[in-house]
């Protein structure tokens, strides 16, 4: 049984990141089973889970990433599950909705909107935000599953959450947006 | 995760630029409901509507709220009723016509369509009669809306039947009188009826369909026309931008919006069972604002709807409108192509108003998309035998076209050139056309018998 570790690191972004960290779990031995990366304002920031025989360390793995030459030095973190404690199956649940929102920006938007979701237990799984010309966008990747209201009346709750707050907020099923922007249909 | 730009430009197709599933339409056969007598048989009809319809509106409305696209009609559409009631009189009819109104009226739709025949060939003695109950039932009743096929590619034109329609179409006006003639706009002749069009007056069941299935109706003019705006924004340096690219763009806007109304289709088909059977790729506009095909005609490039180049824009929308619908459905029938109802689309209307569509060109548009005159008002004096030569001329483009076309002309009792009429809600309102040549074709229309299938139909 091998051992599996959940590793971030981030970096400012350069050319070569991911070749230098998956090299250092290459030569510990590890098998890299999932990767997820992501720049903002010239940072990465990255999470992957990998595999590695019983007598790697989590220090062993801290050691070898902090050792590769770079300019600017990877914060690393890494997470030794134990064993029994299951990797959770990745991909949205049938239940995904989309939420957007949108106004001018101000502060505290974010927090919000993720706090309003929180209050309904509904689970943000992805979220992706920009600013542009002072309108603040957000869209987010939501699981209905535990939502503690229906459809209905979490729609009515946004739309008086929408007139409290000047925002334009929408939710509605992601098999929308599948269909309007992918060729298969599902 | 999706692109947020992607998610976004949905949303702003749903907000901004009128994305909606125009209609979801439920056909239901009512061949079983034929009883011995008219009360049962009555009896039997409603019964089953509201069986198999009873959820359909909060179906309809409940799928609506999970994917956030508001359905706008919720409809139903039934077998040919000169077929249900084989062997009845007139009288019997308009009973079952108030029934079919009564049973509409239950489950909560807005229109009821079928209340039709099929006489392309010939007609029976219930033909007759049923067609003689028309101007009354359609008077009676408030939901029911009426259709009678006079032609096909492969038999013709019925001219028995074309020389009774101007004069049922006068009647039901007349009848109508104190709401302008409303009768009529209940009321369309075809050429080549679909039997799973979901869209009305000209919606019936076919007798080729299932028990029951649900067609659904896309989205209407206004999501293209913003498209296609905004394309145009974004190439301000002139040559930039060509024709093909504007077919394009329409392409791919269908494309979205027949997926939209493909996805909750199927949903509402899902939820209640019922066979789910076509997308209707059909633009079909409501007299909103920025609702219009019309407009269209405007960003495609001529200043006034009916101006030369309109009939070659006409052809190019209702060719990309299919090509990306086509694609984006697996299973598309109807009509499918651009409507042109001129009292349903504001522009239309007022390109009437200041001279520059004319029911001439009107007709040689039709040859281009679906479905025909639609929704056309003249003048009450017009008599009955102009209307069924004008409606001759039409079922004729379809014949050798082997395209659907179709007829909806309102002669606005007491009204002339100059008047306006307005149905109000999505009937619209519009002035009334000129009608050139009044007079001159009843010889024409006298003859009776039929015109013969085309040679191209005889394809064995």
């Amino acid at each position: 049984m091998r051992k599996q570790m959940i590793i971030s690191v981030m970096s400012k972004d350069r050319p070569g990141i991911i070749a230098s960290i998956t090299g250092s779990i290459y030569k510990l031995g590890g098998d890299v089973a999932d990767l997820n990366q992501t720049v903002l304002c010239g940072y990465l920031t990255m999470i992957l889970n990998a595999s590695f025989d019983e007598d790697v360390t989590k220090e062993d793995l801290h050691a070898a990433i902090s050792h590769v030459k770079t300019d600017c030095k990877f914060e690393v973190s890494v997470k030794e599950l134990l064993p029994g404690e299951e990797i959770e199956e990745d991909g949205p649940p049938v239940d995904t909705y989309i939420l957007t929102v949108q106004g001018p920006n101000k502060s505290g938007i974010v927090h919000g909107v993720s706090q309003f979701c929180f209050e309904q237990n509904v689970n943000i799984f992805d979220l992706a935000t920009t600013l542009k010309d002072g309108q603040y966008t957000m869209a987010l990747q939501l699981d209905l599953k535990k939502c503690t209201c229906s459809m209905g009346e979490l729609q009515q709750k946004l739309e008086n959450y929408s007139k409290d707050n000047g925002l334009t907020v929408m939710i509605q099923h992601n098999d929308i947006f599948q269909v309007t922007n992918e060729i298969t249909l599902h | 995760m999706l692109r947020s730009d992607q998610i976004l430009a949905t949303v702003e197709m749903i907000q901004k630029e009128n994305l909606d599933v125009r209609t979801v339409t439920m056909g239901i056969n009512l061949l079983d409901c034929r009883s011995g007598d008219i009360e049962d048989t009555c009896q039997k009809i409603e019964t089953k509507i509201v069986s198999f319809a009873g959820n359909f509106v909060a179906t309809c409305n409940e799928m609506s709220k999970k994917y956030g696209i508001p359905v706008v009609n919720k409809r139903i559409s039934v077998t040919p009723i000169a077929l249900v009631g084989a062997g009845f009189k007139k009288d019997d009819f308009v009973e079952i016509a108030k029934t079919l109104d009564r049973a509409a009226t239950a489950v909560g739709v807005d229109i009821l369509g079928g209340y039709s025949a099929q006489v392309e060939k010939g007609m029976t003695e219930t033909d007759r009669e049923f067609i003689a109950s028309i101007p009354e039932a359609l008077a009676q009743t408030e939901k029911i809306c009426s259709s009678i096929n006079i032609a096909t590619t492969h038999k013709g034109i019925n001219m028995d039947a074309l020389a009774i329609m101007g004069q049922t179409i006068k009647d039901l006006a007349e009848k109508t009188a104190d709401q302008g003639g409303f009768g009529a706009a209940k009321f369309v002749v075809f050429c080549n009826q679909p039997g799973d069009n979901p869209f009305m007056a000209g919606a019936i069941h076919g007798v080729e369909e299932a028990e029951a299935v649900l067609n659904v109706g896309v989205s209407g003019p206004g999501v293209i026309a913003r498209a296609l705006e905004r394309l145009i924004a974004t190439h301000t340096e002139p040559g930039s931008l060509k024709f093909d690219e504007l077919a394009e763009e329409i392409k791919q806007t269908t494309f979205r919006v027949t997926r939209c109304g493909e996805l909750i289709g199927r949903a509402v088909s899902k939820a209640l069972g019922v066979e789910f059977g076509v997308v209707d790729l059909s633009l079909a506009p409501t007299p909103t604002i920025g609702d219009s095909v019309g407009e269209i005609f405007k960003i495609l490039g001529v200043d006034s709807v009916g101006a030369p180049g309109s009939t070659a824009i006409l052809a190019m929308l209702n060719d990309a409108v299919k090509k990306g619908g086509i694609f984006a459905s697996k299973t598309v029938g109807g009509l499918s192509g651009a409507f042109i109802p001129v009292m349903e689309d504001a522009v239309l209307a007022d390109a009437v108003g200041d001279g520059s569509l004319t029911l001439e060109k009107l007709e040689s548009m039709t040859c281009v998309c679906s479905v025909g005159l639609d929704m056309i008002a003249i003048p009450g004096s017009v008599d009955a035998d102009t209307i069924s030569a004008i409606i001759a001329d039409e079922m004729a483009l379809g014949v050798i076209n082997s395209k659907t076309t179709a007829a909806r002309l309102i002669p606005v009792p007491g009204k002339e050139v100059g008047d306006h009429v307005s149905f109000g809600g999505l009937f619209g309102a519009s002035p009334i056309m000129p009608v050139n040549n009044v007079g001159k074709s009843s010889r024409f229309v006298a003859w009776g018998g039929r015109m013969p299938a085309p040679i191209h139909s005889f394809k064995n």
